[in-house]
C-alpha cells in the first residue's frame, strides 16, 4: 500500500486475454459437479455456492483465467460478471498462474505499524522479486495482503492460502524460505492472546506450548 | 392511517413506504446517489443517512413514556440511519439536514469522503451542470478537501460497449449501473471489480457492453463516470434546450426528452412515464438524432428546381385540378402525425379521391417485448384510426405500373425505397410529395417536392401500438415564421432559448420545410377547399368530437403523458 499511496495508479484489466485452458481441459468432472451441486442446494440462493464453487475451481487449476471463472459461473448458473466480481475481490483466488508457494505478506494496519513493509521488503530483497511476481524459477510469489485477521501476532504472513507465519523476523524469514525450497510447509501454529487467558479463566489451550504469546511486539523500522 | 413526523411535520402515509421516496415524493429533498426507484437499495453510498427514532414505550402499560411536559419522549437509534433501506413505521419521528446538526455534518463528510478520489474534472465533464455529485456538493457538502495526498488513478477512456464510455477516476461505486443490467435489462454485462480504493464497475474479460439498452446507465450514473460515445464532448447541458416529447423510432412512443444546441438535435434522453417507458429509452430510440440533422432539403422544389412556397403550393394545386378522382393514388404516412393524415383524407375526398392509404414499415423480429418494437414506423395506428389502411404493395405497385394512376400525393414517406415501383415507372404520373430528406427516393420522380417538418419540429399527435394517443412538442424551430410552432415552443420550453429576443436565440441550421397541417390546407384552399384550422390543437379537438376512434385524445387530455384510447372495433 505504501507504494500505492506513491503511486496511486489502478491499471485497466485485460479485456480480452488469450485464454488458458480450453477444450476438455477447461471442465468439471461428475464428481466436481455433483459437489458444485450439493453446495448450490445448501444455501437459500444458488449465489451462495459462488466462494466454493470458485475454490474448487483453483484447487482444480491451479488459478483462475477468465475461463475457469466463466465455467464456475455456468455450472452454479449465475451471472460470470458477478462470478468475475467475486473472483477479483479476494486476493486469496489467483486470476493468474503463481509459484509453487505463494507468501502473502499482510501490510495492513496492524503489520504496517509493527513492522510489515520491513518484511515485505527484506522478502523482496532476498528473492530477487517484487511483490505480485513469481521467481524465475517459478517456486515464489510475492503478494501484499489486506488484514489476515492474525493481527495480534503481527507482522505474519500466510503461505498459499494455508498456515500463517507469526511474529516474523529475517530470521524466520531466512528459515521459512529455506524450508519451503526444501518442500517442509511451516506448521499451524496457534496463537493465543494474554487477554484470553484471564477471560478463559486461566484455561489454557493444550497446544500452549507452541505459542510466543509473551513475546515483545516488533516495531516498524519504516515507520519509526 | 399510519403517521409519520419528518421534521416536526406529520404526514399521514398507507402501506409500507421507503422513507426516502417518502420525503422525495413529499418534497423533502433528501440527497442521496445509490438508491434508484426501480430498483434495489444496497444503500452503499450513505449520502441520504437521516436521525430515526420511535415513541419509547412503557413494557407494562404499552403505552408511550411521556416526558415532563407530557409530550412523547422519542428513542432515536444509536446512528444514524440510510433512509433509502428503511422501511416507515407508524409513530416513526424522523429528523433530515433541515432539523438535526448531526444529519448535516453526516452528509457534509460523507460528500468529503466521496470526492477524496473524484477527479473533479467537472470544467470537461458532460455531466457538469446535471450532476447529482456537483449539485449535492454544492448544496451540502464542504467547502474545500483535507486531503493533500494523491488521488488515486484509474482506466480512463474506456469503451466498455459500443455506445458507453467509463472514466472510473469518476465513479463513485454507487452500483446503479450494475444494478440495471442485474436488475432491469438482465444482460448481467457490468459487475465492480477488484476491491476497496482500487475497485471499479467493469465488464468482465471478453465480455462486451452492448446490452441493447446499455445507454440508460448514462442518466442513471449519479456522476460522469459513464458518457455517451456519441455525445461525448457534444454540447454542455447548459448550452441545450430540453423538450418534452415522444421517441419515433417505433411504435412505442416511449417519452423522451429531445436536447437541441443551435437547432440541432444533439441527444435523446427517456423522460419518465409509468405507463410506457418507465425510466428507460432503448439505445437505438437515444441514438435518434442524425435523422433530424442530416440531409435536410433547403426548400421546395417544382420539376426538381427550387421555387417559394408560394409557387410550389400552386403548382401542387395545379397538379390537382380537373383529374379523374378515381385515377389519383393518395398515400398517407405512419411518420406523420394524425393532423396531417387527417387533413390529406379531407383533400383526398375534396378531390374524389379514395381514402389514402399508407405503407406499413415492419420489420418482423426487432421486437423485443420492451421497448423495441416490430413497427418501425410511430403512427401506425394513429393512421388506421383514421380509416387508412395499410397499403397491399403489390396491388399498389400493378395499379403504378398498369397505368392506373394519374396523380400521386405521398405524404412524408419514400415509395420507391419502399419497393413499390421505381423512380423510372413515375414518369407519367404526377408525383406530390412530402419529404423529410434529400436521400428520399421518390424525390427524383416528384413534380412538387414539400419539405415537410419532422416529428421534432411539428405539433401533432401519435397513437402508438398499446393504443396510447401522444403529444408531440416542438423541439427546435423551423425556417420562417409560424405563429402557432412558436407559441408551442415558448410555451414547452422552458429555457432562455424559445424567443427571437434573447442572446441565446441561434438562427443556423433552420430548416426550410412546413408541418403537414400548414402545407396540406394552402394546397387546399388554393383547389377551393378552406380547412378553417386555427392549429392542430383544433384539428384534434375536432376528431375528439367527431371520430369515435379519438374520443377524449384532446391536446388538454393528452398533456405530458398521453391517453389511452379504446381499441376499435368496440366502440366503432
Ligand atoms: S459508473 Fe456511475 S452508475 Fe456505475 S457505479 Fe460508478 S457512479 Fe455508479
Ligand atoms: S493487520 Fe496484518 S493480520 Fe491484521
Ligand atoms: S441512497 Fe441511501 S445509501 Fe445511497
Amino acid at each position: 500500500m505504501a507504494d500505492f499511496i506513491k503511486n496511486p495508479v489502478v491499471d485497466l484489466l485485460d479485456r480480452n486475454p488469450e485464454p488458458v485452458f480450453s477444450g476438455k481441459d477447461l471442465s468439471f468432472s461428475k464428481d466436481e459437479k455433483a459437489q458444485i451441486m450439493k453446495w448450490v442446494s445448501s444455501y437459500p440462493s444458488k449465489e451462495g455456492a459462488v466462494m466454493h464453487g470458485l475454490w474448487l475451481a483453483q484447487e482444480k487449476f491451479g488459478f483462475l483465467p477468465p475461463e475457469v471463472i466463466q465455467l464456475v459461473a455456468d455450472e452454479i448458473g449465475m451471472p460470470y460478471a458477478d462470478t468475475y466480481g467475486v473472483a477479483t475481490f479476494y486476493t486469496q483466488y489467483f486470476k493468474e498462474k503463481k509459484g509453487d508457494y505463494v507468501l502473502d505478506v499482510c501490510t495492513c494496519f496492524s503489520c504496517q505499524l509493527c513492522g510489515g513493509y520491513d518484511i515485505l521488503h527484506y522478502l523482496e530483497d532476498k528473492l530477487g522479486i517484487h511483490k505480485g511476481e513469481t521467481t524465475a524459477d517459478g517456486m515464489f510469489t510475492i503478494q501484499e495482503a489486506e488484514c489476515l485477521g492474525a493481527c495480534g501476532s503481527a507482522p505474519m504472513l500466510q503461505v498459499t492460502n494455508g498456515p500463517y507465519v507469526n511474529h516474523l523476523t529475517p530470521e524466520k524469514i531466512d528459515a521459512l524460505v529455506d524450508a519451503l525450497r526444501d518442500g517442509k510447509m511451516p506448521e499451524f501454529e496457534s496463537v493465543t492472546l494474554p487477554q484470553d487467558e484471564d477471560e478463559l479463566g486461566g484455561n489454557r489451550r493444550t497446544d500452549v506450548s507452541l505459542t510466543p504469546t509473551y513475546g515483545v511486539c516488533p516495531v516498524s523500522e519504516t515507520l519509526s | 392511517m399510519p403517521t409519520i413526523t419528518i421534521d416536526n411535520q406529520n404526514y399521514e402515509f398507507e402501506g409500507r413506504p421507503r422513507l426516502l421516496q417518502f420525503c422525495l415524493d413529499n418534497g423533502v429533498d433528501l440527497p442521496h446517489f445509490c438508491y434508484h426507484p426501480s430498483m434495489s437499495a444496497p444503500a452503499n453510498c450513505r449520502q441520504c443517512l437521516v436521525d430515526v427514532g420511535m415513541p419509547q414505550m412503557n413494557r407494562e402499560t404499552r403505552e408511550s413514556n411521556l416526558d415532563d411536559d407530557g409530550n412523547p419522549i422519542i428513542q432515536f437509534m444509536p446512528k444514524l440511519q440510510t433512509s433509502c433501506s428503511m422501511d416507515m413505521t407508524d409513530g416513526m419521528v424522523v429528523k433530515t439536514h433541515c432539523s438535526s446538526d448531526a444529519v448535516v455534518r453526516a452528509q457534509k463528510d460523507t460528500l468529503e469522503f466521496l470526492l477524496i478520489n473524484h477527479p473533479l474534472d467537472c470544467p470537461i465533464c458532460d455531466q457538469a451542470g446535471h450532476c447529482p455529485l456537483q449539485n449535492q456538493a454544492y448544496k451540502h457538502g464542504p467547502e474545500s478537501s483535507r486531503f493533500e495526498f494523491q488521488k488515486v488513478h484509474k482506466p480512463k477512456h474506456v469503451d466498455l460497449g459500443p455506445n458507453v464510455v467509463l472514466d472510473a477516476e469518476r465513479c463513485i461505486n454507487c452500483t446503479r449501473c450494475i444494478r440495471f443490467t442485474s436488475e432491469i435489462s438482465k444482460s448481467n454485462q457490468l459487475t465492480i471489480i477488484e476491491r476497496g480504493v482500487k475497485n471499479y464497475p467493469m465488464t468482465p474479460p471478453g465480455i462486451e457492453f452492448d446490452d441493447p439498452y446499455s445507454m440508460n446507465v448514462i442518466d442513471i450514473c449519479p456522476v460522469g463516470a459513464l458518457t455517451s460515445k456519441e455525445h461525448r464532448f457534444g454540447a454542455r447541458v447548459w448550452e441545450m434546450s430540453k423538450t418534452a416529447s415522444i421517441s419515433t423510432v417505433g411504435s412505442k412512443g416511449s417519452n423522451c426528452y429531445y436536447w437541441v444546441k443551435d437547432n440541432q438535435i444533439m441527444k435523446v434522453t427517456p423522460r419518465t412515464n409509468m405507463s410506457v417507458n418507465e425510466y428507460w429509452l432503448s439505445d437505438e430510440e437515444r441514438l435518434d438524432c442524425d435523422r433530424f440533422n442530416k440531409n435536410r432539403p433547403t426548400g421546395p422544389t417544382v420539376e426538381n428546381a427550387e421555387v417559394s412556397w408560394e409557387m410550389a403550393y400552386k403548382a401542387a394545386s395545379d397538379c390537382l385540378t380537373g383529374i379523374d378522382g378515381s385515377r389519383a393514388l393518395f398515400v398517407g404516412s405512419a411518420y406523420a402525425t394524425v393532423e396531417d393524415n387527417y387533413l390529406l383524407t379531407k383533400l383526398a375526398t375534396a378531390v374524389g379521391a379514395p381514402t389514402p392509404v399508407y405503407l406499413a414499415h415492419v420489420e418482423e423480429g426487432h421486437a423485443d417485448g420492451w421497448l423495441k418494437t416490430d413497427d418501425r414506423a410511430p403512427n401506425s395506428q394513429g393512421c388506421e384510426r383514421l380509416g387508412l389502411h395499410a397499403a397491399d404493395v403489390k396491388e399498389l405497385k400493378a395499379r403504378i405500373t398498369g397505368g392506373e394512376v394519374d396523380v400521386l400525393y405521398v405524404l412524408e414517406d419514400d415509395i420507391v425505397a419502399a419497393g413499390v415501383c421505381t423512380a423510372k415507372q413515375l414518369k407519367k404520373v404526377k408525383v406530390i410529395l412530402h419529404h423529410y430528406h434529400t436521400t428520399n427516393q421518390t424525390l427524383p420522380a416528384a413534380d412538387v417536392a414539400l419539405p415537410a417538418a419532422m416529428a421534432v419540429e411539428t405539433v401533432g399527435s401519435f397513437v402508438n401500438g398499446d393504443l396510447r394517443a401522444q403529444r408531440l412538442r416542438p423541439a427546435k424551430s423551423i425556417a420562417g415564421v409560424n405563429r402557432t410552432l412558436s407559441m408551442e415552443i415558448g410555451k414547452c420550453r422552458a429555457d432562455a432559448h424559445g424567443t427571437p429576443f434573447d442572446k441565446w436565440y441561434n438562427e443556423s441550421n433552420l430548416v426550410n420545410c412546413q408541418p403537414g397541417w400548414v402545407s396540406i390546407p394552402e394546397i387546399a384552399s388554393r383547389l377551393g377547399h378552406e380547412m378553417q384550422y386555427k392549429g392542430p390543437r383544433n384539428i384534434m379537438a375536432e376528431l375528439a368530437e367527431s371520430d369515435s376512434g379519438f374520443t377524449g385524445a384532446t391536446y388538454e387530455a393528452m398533456g405530458e403523458f398521453g391517453v389511452s384510447l379504446e381499441p376499435i372495433g368496440v366502440t366503432a
